[in-house]
């Protein structure tokens, strides 16, 4: 039973990991934190439903037009939240988000309403028997897209032209823009690839969670997430959201299951204060 | 004209009509005109009881209401509604209440929902003395009687079977009728689930058991793999969900993840509803429920038909449920007891109305009766299991007399 206990611990991690990816895509880049990742999850899934549900077309194909559409969604939101405000004070930015993500739940609920809704799985909805362990098919799938989004991620931030030079905007904005990087064209690459990730996490969250305007809220989890791996370290939001997936289904089941979110976040807080940087964080210095 | 005279050309015939259109409402009773009866809630149209909240407002209240009013109304006054969304928040619901009774001068406020939300509001309206009818919740009104005027137990009407007396039903039902022993229950982690899990303990405690299994789950919750895991380890005869729609869904989908089958599951009566097992995506047949209303889909009792047909003629295509027929039921009743008060319509002769019902025959559920002591619309429920995605009747109409389970028979 624990060994089926970790396995859902590691798909809700998985989720977790995904939140706390597109908050460092963004932060990585542009040193901004965005609230409305969870927004941009849930808008993401409800475009997949719209796609599906009321245009009827089958939901593979559905999915595939959702990215993209979420893709644009996050260009669209950095050209004309973001961009206007590049040169405020970051809380200034992590206040626009805020509004953002409030604006998006309010114009959701508007367009499909608060109600709940039922979502299908990506994977089929089977149980897989080995010996006297079942696993689900959807955890399992949860857990592989999640480590193939980030191999092919890798991939791209490290084999690509464009990945490249969003890496070199990420690692000093002026020298970037001297070697004839475009910084503002980055910058819209980095929203359209995190609405991507939000879009891959909404589509896997919304039949666990079902569809719904208040969805959206997991992104408290991947600032967890985030946090205990470390910002700015991709490995780490991995590590990070998966060990929270997991402490969190696993702790309830040795202890009083009041307990879910209470140790979680200790083992978060005892980390922090030993390792003020996350897990696999590294503190950032800049020459003056 | 000068500055000053101009505000004063402007403000006091804004004033005059502002008196005169409030004096309308005001000479006889608060939301009562010549010619309407002004009516509203709190409710949640947003937040975790959204389908509720929107379902019977939306496609219960509104709908009966349409329908009356399209026939001339109630003794010549048409009904007209006010409702705000609170979100399942107390505060809200508060701030909500206060403009409603304040600035709306609405005559009684009608089904709103939650039970936090609903008990935030009781002191209120009991100061103001404003009939709070049929809300939709279960927690009993503990300390405030029927008879209470200060404590405004006097202006209160409950609205379906209470929680305990739910748990008692089922409990007795499971363990008597069904000879369960292992009875356990996974709870909502707030008053609603406390007030199945202290009465569970108590009635199985009286039976000779216990409660042998406990669990709560946070409303919020995304995952409930560890509640499933230590649930089925316990090997329960029967578990009960005092769920909402939304975690009882994500219940049934994980018991399904590990293979739960041995243990029956069953939801309590507000979660007995087919969105849940909707929701569930086709891993729900079999699971039992106490349902406080009869099948909305495919009921032949009249009254249920009634309420088909005519939510399909304002709602066209829209898939009735027990949440718009609860909202239609309640709206029928208030209602009837305001035709029943005739032209003299104030918030004292409505109660006086109310508690002189008996046996008032909805065609829906049991027939209502109401006293000066007694202001509970409904005290049974009958046992039902999910077959083809549907809730279907395996009782009859069960309810507790003297301690002891009653059962009538369940009439189509």
């Amino acid at each position: 039973m624990i060994l089926q206990i970790i396995i859902s611990g590691l798909a809700t991690g998985c989720i977790y990991s995904l939140v706390a990816l597109g908050l460092n895509l963004i932060y990585n880049t542009t040193e901004h934190v965005n609230f409305a990742q969870g927004e941009m999850s849930m808008v993401s899934a409800f475009i997949g439903f719209t796609f599906f549900k009321m245009l009827g077309l089958p939901f593979g194909l559905a999915v595939l037009l959702t990215l993209p559409a979420s893709a644009l969604m996050g260009m669209i939101m950095e050209r004309l939240t973001i961009r206007p405000a590049i040169h405020a004070p970051h809380f200034n930015v992590f206040i626009i988000t805020l509004g953002v993500s409030i604006v998006m739940k309010s114009l959701a609920g508007y367009a499909w309403s608060h109600d709940d809704f039922p979502y299908p799985h990506l994977f089929p909805n089977k149980l897989l028997r080995i010996g006297s362990i079942t696993l689900d098919m959807p955890s399992l799938g949860m857990i592989g897209t999640t480590c193939l989004l980030m191999i092919l991620l890798y991939l791209f931030f490290k084999y690509t032209k464009v990945g490249t030079a969003m890496r070199a905007v990420s690692q000093n904005q002026n020298a970037a823009l001297l070697m004839g990087i475009s910084v503002k064209r980055s910058f819209a690459m980095t929203w359209a690839i995190s609405s991507l990730v939000a879009a891959v996490a909404g589509i896997l969250i919304a039949p666990v969670v079902f569809l719904s305007t208040h969805m959206g809220l997991v992104v408290i989890n991947g600032f967890a997430a985030a946090i205990l791996g470390g910002w700015g370290s991709i490995p780490g939001t991995i590590a990070g959201g998966m060990l929270l997936g997991v402490m969190e289904n696993v702790v309830p089941y040795y202890l009083p299951s009041q307990t879910r979110n209470i140790i979680p976040f200790m083992v978060l807080v005892g980390v922090l204060v030993v390792k003020p940087t996350g897990i696999m964080g590294a503190e950032r210095k800049k020459r003056v | 004209m000068k500055l000053k005279g101009k505000i004063i050309a402007f403000f006091v015939p804004l004033l005059l009509v502002g008196l005169f259109l409030g004096g309308v409402s005001r000479a006889g009773e608060a939301g009562v005109t010549d010619d309407s009866i002004l009516v509203g809630c709190s409710n949640s149209f947003s937040g975790p009881l959204v389908f509720p909240g929107t379902e019977l407002v939306n496609y219960g209240l509104e709908i009966y209401f349409k329908h009356i009013n399209d026939q001339g109304g109630i003794n010549g006054r048409k009904i007209k509604t006010q409702y705000y969304d609170d979100a399942y928040s107390p505060q809200k619901a508060v701030a909500n209440t206060i403009r409603l009774v304040e600035q709306d001068g609405v005559f009684a406020i009608l089904a709103s929902q939650g039970t936090s939300p609903v008990f935030a509001t009781v002191k209120y309206l009991g100061e103001q003395k404003v009939p709070l009818l049929f809300p939709f919740q279960g927690v009993p009104f503990e300390g405030v009687a029927a008879t209470d005027t200060a404590l405004g137990g006097k202006y209160i009407f409950t609205a379906f079977t209470s929680y305990p007396m739910q748990t008692e039903i089922v409990l007795k039902w499971l363990v008597q009728k069904k000879k369960f022993k292992r009875i356990g229950m996974i709870y909502q982690d707030d008053k609603y689930g406390y007030s199945f899990r202290d009465p569970g303990k108590k009635f199985l405690g009286e039976m000779g058991l216990e409660l042998t299994a406990a669990e709560p789950i946070s409303r919020k919750a995304i995952d409930a793999s560890a509640q499933v895991a230590k649930l089925k380890a316990a090997n329960l005869d029967a578990c009960l969900l005092v769920l909402t729609p939304g975690p009882g869904g994500m219940f049934l989908k994980d018991a399904h993840k590990v293979g739960w089958k041995e243990t029956k599951l069953i939801s309590s009566g507000p979660l007995t509803d087919e969105k849940f097992i909707i929701l569930a995506g086709g891993v729900g047949e079999g699971v039992w429920g106490l349902s406080l209303w009869p099948d909305p889909v495919n009921s032949k009792i009249p009254g249920v038909v009634e309420y088909r047909e005519i939510l399909e003629k304002y709602a066209p295509g829209h898939v009735p449920n027990r949440f718009s027929l609860y909202g239609w039921f309640y709206a029928k009743l208030f209602s009837e007891a305001v035709r029943r008060t005739g032209k003299d319509l104030t918030r004292e002769n409505l109660v006086k109305t109310l508690e002189g019902m008996k046996n008032w025959k909805s065609d829906i559920i049991s027939p209502v009766s109401f006293s000066p002591t007694d202001h509970k619309t409904q005290e049974d429920g009958f046992m039902a299991e999910v077959e083809g995605g549907v809730f279907k009747p395996i009782s009859g109409w069960l309810s507790i007399k003297d301690g002891k389970l009653k059962e009538r028979r369940y009439k189509e």
